[in-house]
């Protein structure tokens, strides 16, 4: 026999060899199929993919009432498949003079060797017209894609809050750009069947990707109450010739802001024509400032809620100062108010009195409520950019940091901070976080994806106390300084403020920020607005005197949108002070502009000649006229 | 031999099912792979009767006939006006509509006339070595002139095999590695293009579009297959995204079709065939005819490893087809008269 042990057992052995490699194939085989499957049917795809894109739609922005305040409108996007088409020269000429745009570039386009052109952007967004147009000539190769930009049925109203859209719908800035991600659809697709060409397989059948719609975003925001909030400071700004100008309109039962705006603003699609800074900051929420008088109302509240001060019955003399460690802190009334009960100390907005009223509550308790009432922290309110504010550190604050902050000089706070403090304080004690977003709703089910409800965060005073904050502040508008906020039966109350600006940690001469936080009915509050107008000229700069009247506008054109009814027992303007609709003119000779600027007058000032020193007045000192009389002021060097 | 049929008609499904959309782009007809290739099976399956039968091809003379033959028709392939350029490559002579790959035969002629030679001397002698390489060398050489490094390769690693089969020291093949690493590298310095192979052997994906274009459209066409594949005449791949899927390819199209199921079967149907064929050699009535059965059937399993490893990327791109199962007439034929020349050395006479 020939067969040898030898290689009978050599033969065996390339059989072990063909079986090792058989199993090395069938290894790599399962690592492809089943490892990689998911990473090459990508791949695959991806190389299969002949898709005319169908942008699904974005989510439309609503308001509380299901207001639309963005949405969308049809727009197509022309796309071509050069193998489709062999003439795509002709084919361009015909398109170019269908759209007028430049032959030579669409046929460059058309004339490239891919699978699918998208004709961006001559043909990106058209009119309905248009692309009806369009298709009727029945050009091969080209394809109408549903495309959608934004549309604004109030066009500028609200957009420094919600931003705006880029070339691809994607959300760019404000409330587009932070939930984008829900906002944005999911592209739907007609999805081609091609060979590696591009030319069409005629008996595959061509598939629908179903993509999905963007979320509804529906908003806390009124657009009624938008409306008004912004036709007021779009008046403001002209009027007085302001930079900025800024509202918050808030229910203080639940934190839901009903009104939010900035000026200037800008229409959404015309936004790179304006300056980044207007679009991307959204003024309510970024930008900080000394509060002024308007912060008064925490310093009230820790005193009525520590019973340190019993406001009828307590007396002050305000002399026009107060000696702090050496330190002379004037009254805006540099003669002083003299004596007056600490409900006239508040009335007056009177700075002596409220330093006693924080030497009272003292300088731990007082930066405790401070921090209480949300400040020196963002609120939560969940809009991009927002500050948290700067307050005195422990170790920097000593007996004048203590005063100063005592009537809200020296610290720094965002209007939101301020409108969500003051809510706490007039609403029965409970700081609510403030909030714009409602609900996030499925487009296509209506089914809520996200909800968002009143986040209490803590109880800061007693109801009791916030009761008596409550009458305080409807007399300031009743009887004192906010007088111009009145309005019959509404029960507005609130509080001035005016604050220097500060540019690089000092005082900016002659730029003020004035302010004025109001809400109404003093009873039972449904609503706080609060407007600050930064460096208005022209006019004597007092929050009394022009944020209060835009404050108490406000109020009384929204009451009723908001539930306000009219209300009976209020306090009557003329109540306590009877006919002293007249007060006595202070003096002002000898002092300097900027002195009175920062004293907070009632009345209306007009300047005269030019310089810093007041040489004269009329009429002079002493002399009385009405609260919305004007002093006229002349200037020397 | 039941594995081969089977092996056989999956051939002919699936270069209809692969070659369908390629023929009807370039030849405008649907299925003109399907119907040539019927044809050269059924002249396949005549020469397969012809050589199983023919007591001629018994004799070592015959062999060494048509060894000598196949080296003039090597020969004959690189004069220009008798060899056809395909691909880069000058291997084929045409007869009119048909063409032959004389290496095809080649390879056939030399492991036979190889394993009478081996049978009848003893092989440790260094003269009767000599003779072995000469005459592996020979042909192999003729093959790179071509330059055809698939069918070159498969020659080499058989006569190897073949050697190994019939005793050949271990020693041997340990310095056949060391050569074998020298030699591909000299083979890559001689000819740039391979060295872009290995490139895009390595990563395909740094080179979608050039060199690693094939690699990738077969792993497009295998991996999504998962399991089950896409379903008969359901490959995508097949539309001009892989191209020629009816010729070296074929297997990544049976793979997207019918998934990894169909695709180890094919594997282990080859895996049957090899062990078959190992059994049929053992009962051959001469050393010469064990050892040119157990080259041939090993010839067969090199092909398919060679052929599948390239298709899902295990090795690096090269042009060798799969047995039975591409198509292509002289593939075919030469996988047929491998299995003709295996059932006359294994007949009882």
């Amino acid at each position: 026999m020939w067969a040898t042990k030898s290689t009978k057992k050599r033969m065996q052995w390339m059989w072990i060899v063909f079986v090792v490699l058989f199993i090395m194939l069938i290894g790599k085989l399962v690592h492809v199929q089943f490892i990689q499957h998911d990473l090459l049917t990508k791949r695959a795809e991806e190389s299969w993919d002949r898709e005319i894109p169908v942008s699904s739609l974005r989510g439309n922005i609503v308001d509380r009432n299901g207001k639309l305040i963005v949405g969308n409108k049809l727009a197509p996007t022309l796309y071509f498949m050069p193998a489709q088409n062999d003439k795509p020269l002709e084919a361009a000429k015909e398109l170019a003079s269908i759209l007028g745009v430049d032959e030579q570039v669409l046929a460059k386009k058309m004339q490239q060797k891919t699978s699918i052109v998208k004709l961006a952007p001559e043909a990106k967004n058209i009119s309905k017209e248009l692309a009806e147009k369009i298709q009727q000539k029945n050009i091969p190769g080209i394809y109408a894609g549903l495309d959608y930009i934004r549309y604004y049925p109030y066009d500028q109203l609200l957009s420094r809050l919600i931003g705006f859209t880029g070339y691809d719908q994607q959300g760019l800035a404000g409330l587009e750009y932070q939930y984008d991600d829900l906002l944005m659809g999911k592209a739907s697709a007609i999805r081609l069947f091609t060979d590696a060409k591009g030319a069409a397989l005629p008996h595959v059948q061509d598939s629908w990707k179903e993509g999905q719609d963007g979320a509804t975003m529906e908003l806390t925001i009124d657009v009624d109450v938008q409306k008004v909030v912004e036709r007021e400071l779009s008046q403001a700004m002209e009027k007085y010739e302001a930079d900025q100008a800024m509202g918050i309109a808030m229910n203080p039962k639940t934190g839901e802001i009903l009104a939010l705006a900035s000026y200037p603003t800008f229409s959404p699609p015309s936004f790179s024509k304006v300056d980044s800074k207007i679009y991307n900051r959204n003024l309510p929420v970024w930008m900080t400032f000394e509060p002024g008088s308007t912060f008064k109302i925490i310093t009230l509240s820790a005193a009525l809620e520590e019973q340190v001060v019993d406001l009828d019955k307590d007396h002050f003399f305000d002399p026009g100062y107060s000696m702090v460690e050496g330190a002379r802190l004037r009254c805006w009334k540099r003669e002083g108010h003299g004596s007056e009960t600490f409900l006239e100390v508040v009335q007056n907005s009177c700075n002596p009195g409220f330093i006693e009223l924080g030497r009272r509550v003292g300088p731990t308790k007082l930066q405790k409520y401070i921090r209480d009432f949300g400040f020196g922290k963002t609120t939560g309110s969940n809009m991009a950019g927002e500050s948290s504010g700067i307050l005195f550190s422990e170790k920097a604050y000593g007996p004048v940091e203590h005063a100063t902050t005592s009537f809200g000089q020296g610290i720094s706070v965002t209007p939101i901070q301020q409108v969500q403090a003051v809510s706490a304080a007039i609403n029965g004690g409970t700081l609510y976080q403030p909030y714009i977003v409602k609900n996030l709703i499925d487009s296509n089910t209506g089914k809520v994806l996200k909800s968002y409800k009143p986040v209490k965060k803590r109880q800061v005073i007693k109801p009791e106390t916030s009761k008596k904050v409550r009458e305080a502040l409807e007399s300031v508008v009743a009887l004192g300084s906010g007088r111009n906020a009145f309005r019959d039966h509404l029960r507005i109350g609130g509080k001035t403020g005016t604050a220097q600006k500060v540019e690089d940690g000092r005082y900016k001469d002659g730029e003020y920020i004035v302010s004025f936080i109001g809400f109404a009915p003093a009873d039972d509050p449904e609503i706080v607005v609060y407007v600050a107008i930064d460096n208005p000229k022209n006019v004597t700069q007092f929050g009394g005197v022009i944020a209060a009247p835009i404050v108490g506008q406000i109020i009384e054109d929204v009451h009723d949108k908001v539930g306000i009814t009219e209300r009976k027992g209020q306090l009557e303007k003329i109540y306590k002070w009877g006919d002293v609709e007249k007060v006595r003119v202070p003096n002002l000779v000898g002092q300097t502009k900027e002195d009175i600027a920062k004293l907070q007058y009632p009345f209306r000032l007009e300047w005269h000649g030019n310089g810093s020193k007041i040489a004269s007045q009329l009429p002079k000192a002493d002399a009385q006229i009405g609260l919305d009389g004007i002093i006229h002021v002349y200037l020397e060097k | 031999m039941s594995a081969i049929i089977l092996l056989t008609l999956i051939g002919i499904v699936f270069v209809y099912s692969a070659g369908t959309y390629w023929g009807k782009v370039h030849y405008g007809n649907t299925a003109p792979f399907l119907f040539k290739q019927l044809i050269y099976l059924g002249v396949a399956v005549a020469a397969f009767y012809v050589v199983s039968n023919s007591s001629l091809l018994r004799m070592e003379k015959s062999w060494t006939i048509l060894y000598i033959f196949s080296l003039l028709l090597l020969i004959a392939v690189l004069i220009p006006g008798i060899g056809a350029v395909r691909n880069g490559s000058q291997s084929w002579i045409a007869f009119g509509p048909l063409s032959i790959q004389p290496a095809e035969f080649a390879k056939i002629a030399l492991l036979v006339k190889l394993s009478f030679v081996l049978a009848r001397k003893k092989s440790t002698e260094r003269t009767i070595q000599l003779i072995h390489f000469v005459l592996i060398l020979l042909p192999a050489a003729l093959i790179m002139l071509q330059p055809d490094f698939g069918s070159a390769f498969i020659l080499l690693v058989s006569s190897f095999a073949l050697l190994f089969i019939a005793g050949y020291p271990i020693r041997f093949y340990v310095f056949l590695i060391m050569i074998g690493i020298s030699g591909l590298v000299g083979l890559i310095m001689a000819a740039p293009y391979r060295l872009k192979r290995i490139e895009a052997y390595l990563d395909p994906w740094s080179d979608p579009l050039g060199s690693g274009f094939q690699a990738i459209q077969s792993l497009l066409a295998i991996g999504p297959a998962g399991l089950f594949g896409h379903g008969f005449g359901n490959s995508r791949q097949k539309y001009l995204y892989l191209p020629e899927p009816q010729n070296d390819f074929i297997f990544s199209i049976i793979a997207e079709e019918t998934g990894f199921i169909g695709a180890a079967l094919i594997v282990i149907t080859f895996a049957v065939a090899l062990y078959s064929g190992y059994a049929l050699a053992v009962r051959t009535q001469q050393l010469s005819y064990y050892y040119s059965v157990a080259a041939l059937i090993s010839m067969l399993g090199f092909q398919a490893f060679l052929n599948i490893g390239v298709v899902s990327g295990l090795l690096p791109v090269t042009g060798v087809t799969l047995p039975f199962i591409s198509y292509g007439g002289s593939s075919l034929m030469s996988a047929w008269l491998i299995v003709g020349v295996i059932w006359n050395f294994t007949k009882r006479v």
